[in-house]
């Protein structure tokens, strides 16, 4: 690799990086364009942007504004913080590099909310939907306990290798933004609502929503291991159920956008399988 | 027990293993997180887990190996009881995960698959892919969501932890926090709080840890009383990707593996990598260290590269100092099979594909080997003794510290692959203690309000104060900058009393800047800025622990390094000439442990912290020159090896006599 | 995590039984829909043929009892409900291709595209050859003033001719879309069939599975295509003749029975003697 300042001088960056970001001051109040700009840096990526954003405060025309809100964790994406809509597309704000992101438009990079989850703050929204999906299909392992009962089953290297890709799932949300399936449920607070309360009535309205391609991913992991699979039907039921396996469309824009490249529609024909062979059994075992 | 409750603060392994256990055992657990569990920093650990396997027991392997690597690869500096514990009980936690679902890379015959770390000689580290810190979190976040879902776990994400609360006698009740969407300010009683916050190594600025590693829930801690031990031992990873906003660590597993370190023989040699033949490569780790090769254990690699570019002026980019790691001589399909995750992230970044190129890496700021000080309560084998409320327990009676914010299991310098291990290790073995602890007290929830209350507007009343704080002119971010720079330029790889010196005079007076800085959000909602520069503001006693530490150990030991207190390595080419040498580097070696194997200790005063020391439990391993088999010290393990000898000798004759008479 | 019952808004029906629903309507649309949709093709492409070998299949099919019973249950419910259920999946979702310019996510917009021209093309063209209703009122009063019900499965060839050319380029073009929109609805819809019941799993077999898709639904295609050259071809007025002898024939060996409401208008009525009874 060509040491940076180098590439630099080669490539004739601009000075300036512009940035337009969408941003909205809470739930439910309208959105609005704001323009800043940041001094190029040779290997910015957007995390490094955003910094810059915040340590500014300042847009583009000098007025002076409240940092622009953002999630973000690790900035080597494994954590799936920092998911956000760049320049159109859903990716890990950490791994977008200026760089490329200049190829596509050499003005201006442009960054807003995903829009299938409720909006918090500016760029960072509620996703506790995404994990209430995971606590819908029951994806863990039912053990006894914790206690120390000797090593777990014997695994081959095969089953591993199916699995481990499945397991590396961020629960970044990509998949979610990307399905044309998936819509967005926004469940607003109530004036005077404790929180338990609050994220009840939110969980009694993502129950009868699509559950999305990482959970079903996620039951089929839980279902093919050897002690998982003593829930695979509750899992099935699951699936099965309002908002279950059959709400995909097949567009595969999932597994296009996992920044993991999880094999996410082999895991949906799985479950689809899976189903077949279930919703059959429960009609003759009745 | 109806009424007691238990806080845990923070979610990576030692808290969800913590939460996962205290519900196993019946008692509701509050589990409060600045991020959603599932991406706390864990997730970033990429090489193993290690501990004792069956396989390598058959090479001649036991716990009481682990134990020992782990004691030499931590330069002595840890009580030794607490350690043992955890290396007899690495296989249960193995066999514990494996259970629980971790997709461990297996052998053909289905067996947990392993490969070698540093500081060790054996293949003890199990793995998943180069992702297994990743992977064992997400087996605890799975279980805690089971619990989550039978009610047993109440998850509080996206809270920021404010302090403990303390009743009169100083016995710790509660906490009281803050939520980061609403900013509502609020308490939560305990009868006892665990807290599993992790590392600092924001205070470097840019470092290997997630950007919500400050540390500032330690300090908090801290700043309430709790005492922090051995701070100034930080560790600096030797090899990470240098970047903008972060310096992305890649893992050791790549040396594991099989990676080689070098430089070109020729400073500032214009060949392309690959086309530089073997011989004008300079494989410095393995040539210096024949018996373990490019796995020393991580302070030693650091130095050596830093030295290699700083010093020797080798460095393989002339704008970033940088060494050669290479992975090029082995099969594509097996760098896939076990370290792709890594690779990928090297890929994703630089833009370069490390399969068919060797790696440039440099050290970063990785791990802090220090914390808030813990007790424990040994055994008759000198091990711990299982359900003590002692065991975990900061000198606050009630709050506890687990994981990478104690200072509990790594010494001066951690061993790779063992962080996960102390981590689960520790919330795993915490459990019954607090369950004990919580029986002899009367429940948190039976205390007057107002001692909540009042924790409640102590915290509000600074909260409002930052928000108003219109006249000052301070920016957090900057003052953030500024602090990483100093704190990056004194105590990382070389210290230097001087320059620790002035750093603090540095850092004492950014602390008084950041009192000043004003918000350019002063909003009530998810207000990022106000809290950001709360956890600044609380960065500076962790730093300052970390500057005065390191100023008052006139010593080298691990990862702290001052070549101005450093033992010189023999000259003499005379062989009897070079043996007295020896005597007196044992001497010398001997003389400074009396003064410095010790722990550092910081309470904190009101401004800065003061500084006590304590002896170190070493009941059951003494301390020897920690080596690792370097080229031309063969004749100080000698003499040492023969002084032990006579001494155990002695020992042995003095038992007997006693005996006899 | 208890919610409270009361909180949660209650599911409709078809939410309730989401999968059941939805699998049905994957399974109307491969049987009977899409078989009937491949027997439909092949008969009408037998037109090239000629006439006469049209006719025959169209006598066939014409000769199978209860007709209009079997029509309602295996084509036209399965088609109402397969665009009744197709309509509402539809609306469940939203597109994103503009953001997403993705080989499946395409697919997965021209399905939904397809479905509503399939919708569109097949009311209208039952409407337009067969009328909806069998009622008399109905097809003298309201659908043939507004030339609609043309066809007449006794004079098939000529009476397609006939109503295909009433209106220049115009129906050939709708036909055309039509087919075309159906064939495309039809072989992706067996791919996606393919993953929604699990018979095709990786990205491997998925994209083999495609283009044996794909192969399909140009021979189908081409089908459908080919009987419009056909009818574009086909002399009307020499086709009749030769229809009306076939009818003859037929009536005379006793294989259908004379039905006036078959036949162009323009003809007399044929005598015919009773049929023998056994």
């Amino acid at each position: 690799m060509i040491a940076p300042g180098n590439e630099a001088t080669t490539k004739r960056r601009p000075a300036k990086i512009n940035v337009r970001i969408l941003r909205q001051d809470g739930p439910g109040l309208p959105g609005y364009w704001e323009r800043h700009q940041v001094d190029y840096e040779p290997d910015m990526n957007v995390i490094s942007v955003l910094q810059k954003v915040a340590a500014q405060a300042k847009t583009s025309e000098g007025q002076k504004v409240p940092p622009v809100a953002w999630d973000c964790g690790c900035l080597e994406e494994v954590c799936g913080s920092c998911t956000m809509v760049i320049n159109g597309r859903v990716r890990q704000s950490c791994s977008a590099l200026v760089d490329r992101l200049l190829e596509d438009d050499a003005n201006e990079i442009e960054l807003r909310p995903m829009t299938k989850f409720p909006v918090v703050r500016d760029l960072m929204v509620d996703r506790s939907r995404l994990f209430r999906s995971l606590q819908r299909v029951k994806a863990w392992v039912p053990v006894d306990g914790y206690y120390d009962m000797g090593a777990g089953p014997r695994i081959s290297r095969e089953e591993q290798e199916q699995n481990y890709p499945l397991s590396q799932c961020m629960s970044c949300g990509c998949c979610l933004e990307a399905c044309p399936q998936f819509n967005k449920i926004e469940i607003q607070r109530q004036p005077g609502e404790t929180n338990e309360d609050y994220a009840a009535r939110k969980n009694a309205a993502f129950d009868q929503g699509f559950v999305g391609p990482h959970a079903i991913s996620q039951a089929m992991l839980f279902n093919s291991h050897p002690v998982g699979k003593n829930m695979a039907s509750e899992r099935m039921e699951a699936l099965t159920a309002t908002g279950g396996v059959q709400a995909c469309g097949n567009a595969q824009n999932c597994v296009a956008v996992c920044p993991k490249e999880i094999p996410l529609t082999t895991s949906i024909a799985r479950a689809g399988r899976a189903a077949t062979v279930y919703s059959i059994k429960k009609i003759f075992d009745r | 027990m109806g009424s007691n409750r238990v806080l845990v603060v923070g979610g990576g392994l030692a808290g969800l293993s913590a939460a996962m256990k205290l519900a196993e055992l019946g008692v509701p657990v509050d589990l409060l997180s600045l991020t959603p569990v599932k991406r706390s920093h864990s997730v970033c650990a990429q090489g193993g887990i290690n501990s004792v396997s069956d396989l390598t027991r058959q090479d001649g392997d036991d716990e009481w190996k682990h134990f020992d690597d782990t004691i030499y690869g931590g330069d002595f500096l840890q009580n030794q009881p607490p350690v043992k514990e955890m290396a007899y009980w690495a296989p249960k936690v193995i066999d514990l995960m494996d259970r629980l679902g971790v997709t461990f890379n297996r052998t053909p015959e289905g067996f947990i698959d392993r490969r070698r770390f540093g500081g060790t000689l054996y293949k003890r580290t199990a793995f998943a892919g180069a992702t297994t810190g990743q992977q064992l979190l997400y087996a605890l976040d799975e279980q805690v969501r089971r619990r989550e879902s039978e009610g047993l776990i109440t998850k509080y994400e996206f809270w920021d932890f404010l302090g403990p609360i303390l009743d009169d006698n100083g016995r710790c009740i509660g906490a009281t926090a803050q939520d980061m969407v609403t900013m509502q300010i609020r308490s939560f009683p305990a009868d006892a709080v665990i807290v599993a916050t992790g590392g600092n190594g924001l205070l470097y600025g840019r470092s290997t840890m997630s950007v919500f590693c400050t540390g500032s829930a330690a300090s908090r801690c801290f700043q309430a009383g709790a005492k922090m031990g051995n701070p100034e031992f930080i560790q600096v990873h030797p090899t990470a990707i240098p970047g903008a906003d972060k310096l992305r660590l890649m893992s050791e597993s790549a040396r594991g593996e099989g990676g080689r370190v070098w430089v070109p023989r020729k400073p500032a040699d214009p060949r392309e990598p690959k086309s530089i033949p073997e011989s004008e490569r300079y494989y410095f780790l393995e040539s210096r260290f024949p018996k373990y090769g490019n796995l020393v254990p991580r302070d030693i690699a650091t130095r050596e590269i830093f030295n290699i570019c700083v010093n020797e002026g080798l460095s393989v980019d002339p704008t970033r100092m940088s060494v050669y790691l290479d992975l090029t001589h082995i099969p594509r399909a097996e760098l896939d099979r076990k370290l792709g995750g890594i690779l990928e992230i090297y890929e994703k970044f630089q833009g370069v594909d490390p399969r068919d190129e060797p790696m440039k890496i440099f050290p970063a700021v990785h791990y802090s080997m220090g914390g808030l000080w813990v007790d424990y309560e040994a055994n008759a084998d000198g091990g711990l003794l299982p359900g003590s409320p002692k065991n975990q327990s900061t000198n606050i009676p009630g709050l506890y510290a687990l994981g990478e914010c104690d200072y509990q299991y790594h010494g001066a310098n951690r061993l790779g692959a063992n962080s996960l291990l102390s981590c689960i290790f520790s919330g795993l073995f915490v459990g019954p203690g607090i369950v004990n602890w919580m029986k002899g007290n009367k429940a948190a929830s039976d205390l007057p309000k107002s001692l909540f209350e009042s924790a409640v507007n102590v915290q509000e009343a600074r909260h409002k104060k930052l928000l108003s704080n219109v006249s000052g002119d301070e920016n957090p971010y900057l003052i953030h900058q500024e602090l990483g720079d100093v704190m990056t330029r004194a105590a990382t790889v070389v210290r230097d009393n001087q320059q620790l010196t002035e750093a603090f005079d540095k850092v004492s007076q950014l602390k008084e800047r950041a009192a000043k800085c004003a918000l350019s959000d002063s909003g009530n909602w998810t207000n990022q800025n106000v809290i950001f520069t709360k956890a600044v503001q609380d960065m500076f006693p962790a730093a300052m622990c970390i500057l005065k530490g390191a100023l008052h150990r006139d010593e080298s030991r691990g990862a702290h390094f001052k070549p101005a207190f450093s033992q010189p390595s023999l000259v003499a080419t005379d062989p009897s000439e070079r043996r007295l040498e020896a005597e007196r580097w044992c001497d010398a070696f001997e003389e400074n442990n009396s003064k410095f194997l010790k722990s550092t200790i910081c309470t904190w005063n009101g401004n800065e912290p003061d500084l006590t020391y304590e002896a170190i439990d070493t009941r059951l391993l003494a301390p020897r020159p920690r080596l690792y088999g370097l080229v031309g010290a063969e004749v100080i393990e000698q003499v040492w090896k023969e002084r032990s000898a006579a001494k155990a000798k002695k020992a042995e004759s003095g038992k007997e006599q006693l005996v006899n008479s | 995590m208890n919610s409270p019952a009361a909180s949660a808004p209650t599911p409709s029906f078809l939410e309730r039984n989401d999968f059941l629903i939805r699998r049905l309507h994957s399974l109307s649309g491969l049987v009977p829909v899409g078989a009937y949709m491949c027997v439909h093709l092949i008969t009408n492409a037998s037109l090239l043929g000629g006439a006469s070998v049209f006719q025959n299949n169209v006598f066939t099919i014409h000769s199978l009892p209860f007709l209009p019973l079997i029509e309602w249950v295996f084509i036209f419910s399965p088609i109402i409900f397969h665009a009744v259920v197709g309509i509402w999946i539809a609306k469940s979702g939203r597109s994103n291709l503009q953001n997403y310019r993705l080989t499946g996510n395409r697919r997965y917009t021209w399905q939904r595209m397809t479905g509503y021209i399939a919708i569109i093309f097949i009311f209208t063209h039952v409407f337009h050859l067969h009328g909806w209703f069998h009622s008399d009122w109905w097809l003298k009063s309201v659908a043939e003033p507004m030339g609609m019900a043309q066809f007449r499965p006794y004079n098939a060839a000529s009476s397609l001719a006939n109503a295909m050319n009433s209106l220049g380029v115009v129906w050939p073009i709708f036909y055309a879309i039509g087919v075309l929109a159906c064939t495309f609805h039809l072989a992706n819809g067996i791919w996606t069939a393919g993953i929604t019941w699990g018979v095709w799993l990786t990205p491997k077999s998925q994209n083999r599975a495609s283009i044996a898709c794909a192969l399909f639904g140009v021979l189908i295609g081409m089908a459908g295509l080919s009987s419009l050259v056909a009818v574009k071809t086909t002399d009307a007025k020499a086709a009749e003749v030769i229809e009306n002898e076939m009818y003859k024939s037929r009536i005379d060996a006793h294989t259908i029975t004379p039905d006036d409401h078959k036949r162009s208008g323009t003809h007399e009525s044929v005598e015919v003697k009773p049929v023998p009874v056994q």
